[in-house]
């Protein structure tokens, strides 16, 4: 369920409408209630349409390529371990309501999750060709500031390079 | 590339039934025995899902929901 | 078998074997002799609608599978001529030398299951059949329907192999018919006439069928519920009459009938199938003798109501239709139950002739080769192939990358077809191996020996599920069907590629069982395992043993029920191995088959029992009546309420003029929607004994149909020689129980006269069906899955009749689904019979799906092991380190702990990050690359 709702959550942050992943319970005995709920999810996906056409969700492309870099992300070790330790703190306390789920996550695991999809989608947007920041800002859905503090460590090793208001991938890179 | 996808986007935007490519994760023991179940008690639904099989839904990691959408699911339905 | 002699456990079986004339061991089923005898003979199997050849084999899944040569026919045998096909077989199996042998067993025990004979030509020439060419009998019309038959599924009349358009069934035919000495009701015509209408309705949906039934007997478990849904679904005309000839005009096939409102019919029909019953075998007589056993009055074999498996005599059994026309699941279920009788007898023996399997040593090398996948797409006969367009699946499975062999067999899971299979992963040196056809829940077991018997690890098959989850479930959709399985081919194939040889370990088993309720069934299946030779622990909640056949005074076939119970529990008492604990309630139950805990609680104390094997007998109660103004006076009762009265005297039936039952209070979709089974025969035999008590007093049964099933048509025959009134209602027309100051009246609709009637009523008994226990607590406890009327559900309705999807699980009695004392008996055996194995072989093995950590990625962080909810992961000291190990046989292979790990070190057998993320590439087809 913690699983889920990051999902969720990182799925938002890419411009996803989140209603599209489902999480649902059927026993090995409730054949009907799978039927059931089964039909109700394809309807109620083909009301909503192709992956970026329903309410408040990015264009395709963007989507996707948000999503290349959160499997990144979602596979990375500090948003991992933060899931990690928040899922132990759960099962410690016993309460697996939706609301603890869902604001543990915002608050300990997507931040950590968020930045390191910008980082990855920066570097495959930077791959393509150098931007200014205000592109990447629009392409990655960061604000300025949030792209800088995520940009920092990349220039300092040396990753990427800041000229004339152009960021770019250092060669080789 | 891109310029495919919007195409294909345009033709599925524009299709009267648009028909969604749906992803299952079915637990083995609980969702998955279920639609085999519905199966052989013959009930109809939609068929839209292609179901993977695990052991349980705590097998699910977020790398693969997100990377089923990634690769054009339209929705992904976990099930336990 | 032309003699036996001997003792129990002694028996020495003189057997008459007749030559095949090819020899099994080298036969390799290849169809050449056939194919080249000059010798046409009727085929039999296939109900004589088709031609073979003297060397034939009955059917593809035939076991042996090998042919065999009809002595009758064959020139060479009978002319020493032609010998055609020993000139043809290439394996050389062939043999004229075969002489018939007379073989002298040494047997134990000895188990009769002959099966059933057939209704006499005779019986059936009153109904125009062997006249009319369009008049069948149901056995060929199973075989007209059978995609595997002469006509390859298609429905044709024999007159002009035309499609007919209106088709009749007549039931009853050489059943419930004194006039050929078949008193009794065949129990399985109802419900196949509706499968054989169903399937017909499936092929040509514009047929127009009609089904003539006296009474529509489904009781069988889900059957009514089955029954209904091919009504609404197929429309089939469900007409209650019994058609008394069949005549010919202008070539179509005229009937008559008379309704029950007493309205004269009339209709033509292109075909009439005849749903002939099941007699005793031909040679039942003979049998009997040899044998030494005692057959009923209709030649089945006679058996009593506590011991439905044994013979009159001590050591030999009786299984299946001899013992009394029976369904499929039953028949398989007294099948296990024999086997467990005949090992209670044998049970020193066991072991004593134990051979072991031994498998080639897997090819290592071959496994570590770049994958050479093999794709079978079954047919499954129609079930995949009437929906999805196999072949083409088939092709498409070529274009996969890896993919060297590609074929789609009509019954991937049939005998011949496995060994085709193993052979043809030898010849092409296959390293992986995708079966499309059903769910890998209950085949792949199968097809893991199946690698397994030619050294491959058997983790190295993948299922993909065309059958349960496409074909069956889409069937309206052929196309969308054929995408979605070959979707889920590329997927399986995307997978098979990434599939790595895992190891199979092996965990021992506690020798005991757990035995859930100390009824009839529980009783007997605890009996039978100790007998076995294994503890039995069994848990009753109430204070004493007996469960609701505490209640009963005579068993539906009028014998002494508490005999019966007195008998059951002084043999529980006094067995050694066996221990009650009563007033007792199960708390947990954890662990997995061989080694599972439970918490007994009794009363405020609780203890723990370790158990190999579980056993669900918890049984089931009598159906409140919410309606009928029952518990509003003391003269409305329900059948267990009159029999406790009865059982106390005859007193109170001092001034009963009228009595009057109403069947089906609470089932059959009056409160619940399943038919309770007993209650017809119940009824039946509550009102004979009223009649011997009181034979002045009136009797009426307002019922919807009679099932008195089996022999327990005898009673009903007999009950309305004795005057006793049986009115058939419709539920839209129920009986009404009217409340007047100075009595009480049952107001009904009369059919035939056409209007309602009035009954003044001393006596008002309402034959409550059978409820499920409060099984949601235990069904949760256990996993086990219950149906939707509240009973437990078995793994298999036909395969694994008393096991549940629970490894280690069984099932049996009145939890199982309503059914008579008899019936429970022979499953508490069965449900023993399936317990024992586990137990016997003491060992299982763990499947190989468990948690395995790189030790190199582990940081020792120990998310894993505090989220691991079977604590299956430890942390432990390696070097200067801590890492976390897998705890093997605890290990369900959930993978939470893989899903959590930080460093992504925890891999799961079968289900790795690698193969999972194939699976979802190859679901988005071409447009998607590794990212």
């Amino acid at each position: 369920m913690i699983v889920t709702e990051a999902s969720r959550q990182l799925l938002e942050d890419c411009g996803v409408d989140s209603d599209r992943l489902s999480l649902e319970w059927a026993s090995a005995a409730e054949a009907p209630r799978f039927v059931e709920l089964i039909t109700g999810y394809v309807s109620k996906i083909r009301d909503k349409g192709p992956l970026g056409s329903s309410d408040g969700e990015v264009s395709r492309d963007t989507i996707k390529r948000r999503l290349a870099a959160a499997v990144k992300a979602a596979g990375a070790r500090k948003p991992r371990t933060l899931l990690g330790n928040l899922a132990k703190k759960l099962s410690k306390s016993g309460d697996y309501s939706k609301e603890a789920i869902a604001n543990g996550v915002k608050a300990k695991v997507l931040p950590a999750m968020r930045s390191e999809r910008i980082s990855h989608e920066l570097r495959i947007l930077l791959s393509e060709a150098p931007l200014d920041m205000k592109s990447l800002c629009t392409q990655t859905g960061a604000s300025a500031e949030e792209l800088e503090k995520i940009m920092a460590p990349l220039v300092k090793k040396g990753l990427i390079s800041q000229k004339k208001g152009k960021i770019a991938l250092v060669a080789g890179e | 590339m891109a310029k495919e996808n919007a195409v294909e986007k345009e033709k599925e935007m524009t299709q009267e039934g648009f028909d969604p490519k749906i992803l299952g994760f079915f637990c083995h023991w609980c969702c998955y025995a279920a639609a085999d179940s519905a199966g052989v008690s013959r009930y109809q639904y939609p068929p839209n899902v292609r179901v993977i099989r695990v052991m349980c839904t705590g097998r699910i990691d977020a790398r693969f929901v997100v990377e089923a959408f990634r690769c054009g699911a339209d929705g992904v339905f976990t099930g336990g | 078998m032309e003699g036996l002699e001997g003792k129990p456990g002694q028996f020495t079986a003189k057997v008459f074997q007749e030559p095949r004339y090819i020899n099994e061991d080298l036969c390799t089923a290849c169809g050449m002799c056939t194919m080249y005898c000059p010798r046409p003979v009727v085929d039999t199997y296939n109900e004589r609608l088709e031609i073979t050849r003297a060397p034939h084999i009955d059917y593809a899944q035939a076991i042996p599978s090998s042919y065999y040569i009809d002595a009758k026919a064959c020139l060479r045998v009978n002319f020493e001529t032609c010998n055609l096909c020993a000139q043809t077989c290439t394996a050389g199996a062939i043999d004229f030398s075969q002489k018939p042998k007379r073989l002298e067993l040494e047997v134990g025990a000895v188990v009769l299951t002959p099966g059933f004979g057939r209704v006499d030509a005779a019986v059936l020439e009153k109904y125009g059949y062997g006249k009319y060419p369009d008049v069948v009998t149901a056995f060929e019309f199973e075989r007209l329907t059978c995609a595997s038959g002469p006509t390859e599924g298609h429905i044709v009349r024999p007159s002009d192999n035309k499609t007919p358009k209106k088709i009749a069934f007549l039931q009853c035919i050489g059943s419930r018919d004194e006039t050929c000495g078949n008193g009794y009701c065949s129990s399985v015509c109802c419900m196949y006439a509706i499968k054989e209408a169903s399937v017909a309705k499936e092929h040509e949906p514009d047929l127009d069928v009609s089904i003539f039934f006296m009474d529509v007997r489904t009781m069988g478990k889900g059957f009514d519920e089955a029954r209904r849904r091919a009504q609404e679904k197929y429309g089939i005309n469900v007409i209650r009459a019994r058609v008394p000839r069949v005549d010919q005009v202008d070539g179509r096939l005229a009937l008559t009938w008379t309704s029950d409102d007493g309205n004269h019919h009339s209709g033509i029909f292109d075909m009439v199938v005849l749903s002939v019953g099941l007699e005793s075998p031909e040679d039942a007589q003979i049998l009997s003798e040899i044998a030494d056993i005692e057959l009923n009055h209709y030649n089945f074999c006679s058996t009593r109501v506590d011991a439905p498996l044994s013979t009159s005599r001590d050591g030999v059994f009786v299984a299946g239709a001899f013992q009394g026309p029976k369904d499929i699941p039953e028949s398989v279920t007294q099948a296990s139950g024999v086997a467990a009788i005949a090992s209670e007898l044998l049970a020193e023996a066991r072991n004593s002739k134990t051979v072991s399997i031994t498998y080639p040593e897997e090819n290592k090398a071959l496994e570590e080769q770049e994958p050479r996948i093999g794709i079978f797409v079954c047919h499954c006969g129609v079930n995949i192939a009437g929906v999805v367009d196999v072949k083409a699946v088939r092709d498409y499975a070529a274009s996969l990358p890896g993919v060297v062999l590609y074929e789609d067999p009509l019954y991937s899971c049939s005998q011949d077809a496995l060994k085709s299979i193993a052979e043809k992963i030898k010849k092409n040196n296959l390293n992986r191996v995708v079966i499309a056809a059903c769910s890998p829940r209950t085949h792949e077991p199968l097809f893991q020996e199946t690698l397994r018997s030619v050294g491959l690890n058997p983790a190295l098959v993948e299922m993909a599920n065309i059958r349960d989850q496409c074909a069956w479930v889409h069937a309206q959709e052929p196309d969308a069907a054929t995408e979605k399985a070959k979707d889920l081919v590329r997927m399986a194939a995307a997978k098979a590629r990434l599939l790595t040889p895992l190891e199979q370990p092996t965990v021992d088993v506690t020798p005991g069982a757990l035995v859930l309720g100390g009824g009839a069934a529980g009783m007997s299946a605890a009996l039978s395992i100790a007998e076995q030779g294994y503890n039995v622990v069994l848990v009753e909640k109430s204070s004493q043993l007996g469960g609701n056949l505490r209640r009963l005074t005579w068993t539906l076939d009028g014998e002494n029920a508490k005999a019966v119970l007195k008998e059951l529990i002084s043999r529980v008492d006094a067995h050694p191995g066996i221990e009650v604990i009563t007033d007792s309630t199960v708390e947990s139950i954890s662990g997995y088959v061989g080694n599972f805990t439970s918490t007994i609680a009794t009363g405020k104390k609780t203890r723990l029992v370790n158990h190999g094997v579980t056993v669900i007998a918890t049984g089931a109660r009598e159906y409140k009546p919410k309606s009928y103004g029952y518990g509003e006076s003391p003269r409305i009762v329900t059948q267990l309420e009159l029999e406790e009265k009865l059982a106390r005297g005859k007193s109170f039936l001092k001034n009963a003029r009228n009595i009057v039952m109403i069947q089906c209070v609470g089932s059959r979709g009056d409160d619940m929607s399943h038919c309770s089974r007993l209650c017809c025969t119940q009824a039946v035999k509550n009102a004979l004994k009223l009649k011997e008590l009181k034979p002045d007093c009136n009797i009426y049964i307002f019922y919807r149909d009679m099932r008195t099933y089996g022999f327990y048509e005898d009673a009903y025959r007999e009950a309305r020689r004795k005057g006793i009134v049986f009115l058939r209602y419709s539920p839209d027309k129920r009986p009404e129980v009217v409340k007047q100051s100075r009595g009480i009246k049952v107001r009904a609709f009369d059919r035939l006269l056409g209007e309602d009637i009035e009954i003044p009523a001393n006596l008002v008994v309402l034959s409550a069906g059978i409820a499920p226990g409060d099984n949601q607590e235990l069904s949760k406890i256990l996993k086990a899955p219950l149906t939707s009327d509240g009973f437990f559900l078995e793994a298999h309705a036909k395969l694994r009749p008393v096991e549940i999807a629970v490894d280690g699980v069984y099932l049996c009695g009145l939890a199982h689904g309503p059914k008579s004392l008899e019936e429970s008996v022979a499953q508490a055996k069965a449900a023993a019979a399936k317990a024992t194995i586990p137990l016997a072989k003491g060992k299982v093995a763990v499947a190989p799906i468990v948690s395995r950590v790189d030790q190199d990625a582990c940081i020792g962080c120990g998310i894993c092991e505090s989220l691991c909810p079977f604590n299956a992961i430890r942390l432990s000291k390696v070097g200067k380190r801590k890492k976390a190990q897998t705890i093997t046989a605890s290990c369900k292979g959930c993978g939470i702990c893989a899903s959590h790990c930080p460093t992504l070190a925890i891999s799961m057998g079968g289900f790795t990050d690698e193969a999972i993320m194939a699976q979802i590439h190859a679901f988005s087809g071409q447009e998607c690359s590794e990212g």
